[in-house]
């Protein structure tokens, strides 16, 4: 190993706070360009929708569960290849649930930040 | 046995330093890191994340508590799918590794900054000593030794490792430390499985109540323990000879061995329920009688927790833009599914083949001790070695990752000094960890690591998901909400872990505050804004993190900077 200067990883912000000089507000305060500004105000808008709609399936899957499974002691005795039906909605039933939400809700914030005719080439 | 873990750090380090070297003329972070894949990064991610409590606590706790524990890994990964879905973006647009730094950059505002600080290192410590004590109670088991020598040695481990600047913040370490978590913990678990024989299998998935000993078995308290025994029981103590034991309460000391004879009946411990029994088989988490409520409240710690540990925010500053880092938090969805169907077997086979353990209070070692009791010939000694290395690439992928976050804000938020003093910040924060772990071997990995989501998922998830996605946040609404989120979890954690643990309801409200400490620090953060103004800017602030990177312009591209030299 060639002996290489090292090199000190501190995040933008840090870097910031530790050059001083700000106090109370940030070194300079963000601004937006109006286009800018309208446009960020739609996606924040949509981003919002969808996230919720996802976190309400999520809450749905996760508070609901538990409470069918109380509800419902009679699955502990329905018995899938040998394994009870409860065990397995708590232990694999949940899984492919959240893959499934994960890759809808990466498809939607994809979509929305960058519209199709607007599209580029990189992933 | 103990050197089992010897290869584990020689690779951890050689990747290390491979790694460090590949890029070292610039900073991982910023520069080199923007080549790696969402993929890569997930990896790396995942590998940080899967903690002690996921290689062992989790199925620990399904030995203790029952079938209920199936619900924290559900808990852990589905965090990142709130992750996704509100923080990874919009945080990685900020620039900020830590939120203390997202305080800075959203709120402007270094009282804040240095709040969140300290919360960095109530969430790093709580997370930080079950790593210790889990992996002094492998070693323990393993090597034979005491527990405490188990903590000292995995507190040299630590230290040496960071003093050899092993495993800086290289992603493909992390990445590597999953693959080989991921195989060390599922080549076991399958070969568990189609070793143990079909009446194992045909027990563990119809469990019965251990209240007998079926064989002669040896228990070694490694604690001291009460004993209550309901009727005579043959046993022999320290190797003694077999007594008959009259109805009563008997203190177990820790380091003895009792031998109790083949059909005699199982004492009580405590208000656990022993394994097995119908309680113990139900899918819910109940420790009080209200079973619905427990298992929410775990939820709700782990789901919304997972966003404000500081050693996985870090890792998110590792994707090249926004767009990266969201698709990171997905994938990883995907990888720790894969890891956690593999807990459950462990807890199930550990309580047919090891109910013991829960009479010794060793139940976090249960994935450790499964091997030997399977098969006593040198393919059982190496899964044992096997599932050792794994546990302790788990415990050393955490700490390390942990260590560096609470260094970070001792040096950069709290006291902000030269980098200097960083390098030696992480040694002594593993030391106060190993003084922490000392006592604490009674405490289950799995719950204190849910306490530590508890303290994040009260503080740092509503500072970031209103700062995100509320313009309205102002300073001193974020800074109440997360000072009421800080004392109505660790505070009332804290009182729970000292005073001991209250009966019914209480047990939920101060063992697992989650369920109201959430939405409390949430109202009170929305409560005070509302009294408030926020700056002109605030909006500003705000919309500029949901914009792309690529077609900002000039908005959200203050990390393309070249990065200060030292």
């Amino acid at each position: 190993m060639t002996r290489q200067r090292r090199i000190a990883v501190t995040s933008p912000q840090t870097r910031l706070a530790l050059a001083g000089g700000r106090r109370g507000v940030p070194p300079a305060p963000p601004h937006l360009a109006p286009a800018d500004a309208e446009r960020a105000r739609r996606i924040h808008r949509r981003q919002l929708r969808y996230a919720l709609i996802v976190l309400g399936l999520l809450a749905a899957l996760l508070l609901g569960l538990p409470v069918l499974l109380a509800a419902a002691p009679w699955l502990d005795e329905v018995r899938f290849a040998g394994i009870p039906v409860s065990w397995l909605a708590v232990a694999v039933l949940p899984y492919p649930v959240l893959v499934a939400l994960a890759w809808c809700q990466l498809r939607w914030a994809e979509r929305t930040e960058r519209p199709p005719r607007r599209a580029r080439g990189r992933g | 046995m103990i050197f089992a873990i010897v290869p584990v750090l020689l690779i951890t380090l050689l990747i290390g330093a491979r790694g460090v070297a590949a890029m070292r003329t610039t900073s991982d972070f910023l520069v080199a890191s923007r080549r790696i894949s969402p993929t890569v990064n997930a990896a790396a991610v995942s590998g940080e994340y899967l903690s002690a409590a996921s290689f062992l606590g989790v199925a620990g706790l399904v030995v203790k508590d029952g079938v209920g524990a199936f619900w924290y890994p559900v808990g852990f990964a589905a965090g990142y799918i709130v992750m996704l879905a509100l923080v990874a973006a919009p945080l990685r647009r900020t620039g900020a590794l830590t939120v203390p730094d997202f305080a800075e950059a959203r709120l402007g505002s270094p009282v804040l900054r240095r709040l969140a600080a300290v919360v960095v290192l109530v969430i790093g410590f709580l997370y930080l000593v079950p790593q210790f004590t889990a992996a002094g109670q492998v070693l323990a088991v393993v090597g034979g030794s005491p527990y405490w020598v188990g903590v000292v040695i995995a507190g040299a481990a630590v230290s040496i490792t960071l003093a050899l600047g092993g495993m800086r913040a290289a992603t493909y370490v992390q990445a590597f430390q999953f693959a080989l978590k991921l195989v060390l913990f599922i080549v076991p678990a399958i070969w568990l499985v189609l070793h143990v024989g079909p009446s194992t299998r045909a027990n563990a998935l119809e469990p019965v109540e251990f209240t007998r000993f079926p064989a002669a078995t040896q228990v070694q308290f490694r604690l001291d323990t009460e004993l209550t025994i309901t009727e005579p029981t043959r046993v022999s103590i320290g190797g003694g000879p077999q007594q008959v034991l009259p109805p009563g309460r008997y203190e177990a000391h820790a380091g003895t061995t009792w031998v109790f004879d083949a059909g005699a009946a199982v004492p009580q411990v405590g208000a656990g329920r022993p394994p097995g029994g119908r309680e113990w088989e139900r899918p819910l988490l109940d420790p009080g009688g209200y079973p619905v409520l427990a298992t929410w409240s775990v939820l709700i710690a782990t789901v919304f927790g997972t966003m404000g540990l500081p050693h996985i925010l870090v890792r998110f500053h590792t994707s090249a833009d926004g767009h990266g880092a969201r698709r990171t938090a997905a994938i990883t969805v995907g990888l720790l599914g894969v890891f956690y169907l593999f807990p459950p077997i462990y807890g199930l086979l550990g309580a047919v083949l090891l109910p013991e353990l829960y009479l010794s209070g060793g139940t976090d070692t249960v994935v450790v001790a499964l091997p030997a009791r399977v098969d006593q010939s040198w393919v059982g000694s190496l899964f044992t070695a096997l599932l050792t290395a794994g546990a302790f690439a788990a415990f050393l992928a955490t700490s390390l990752g942990l260590l560096l976050a609470v260094s970070g804000a001792i040096s950069h938020d709290l006291v902000p000094g030269t980098l200097r003093r960083l390098r030696f910040t992480p040694l002594g924060a593993a030391a106060v960890a190993v003084l922490l772990a000392l006592p604490a071997a009674r405490v289950d990995v799995g719950v204190l690591v849910t306490s530590a989501f508890a303290v994040a998922a009260s503080t740092f998830c509503p500072l970031l998901v209103l700062g995100i996605w509320w313009p309205r946040l102002t300073t001193q609404g974020a800074v109440v909400g997360v000072v009421v989120g800080l004392i109505s979890s660790a505070g009332v954690i804290g009182v729970d872990l000292f005073l001991g643990t209250p009966p019914g309801l209480l047990a939920i409200v101060l063992g697992q505050p989650a369920l109201w400490s959430v939405p409390l620090a949430f109202a009170t953060m929305v409560l005070v804004s509302l009294r408030g103004r926020p700056p002109a800017w605030a909006a500003a602030a705000m919309l500029r993190l949901h914009l792309d990177e690529s077609e900002a312009g000039s908005a959200a591209t203050d990390d393309f900077r070249p990065p200060r030299m030292s």
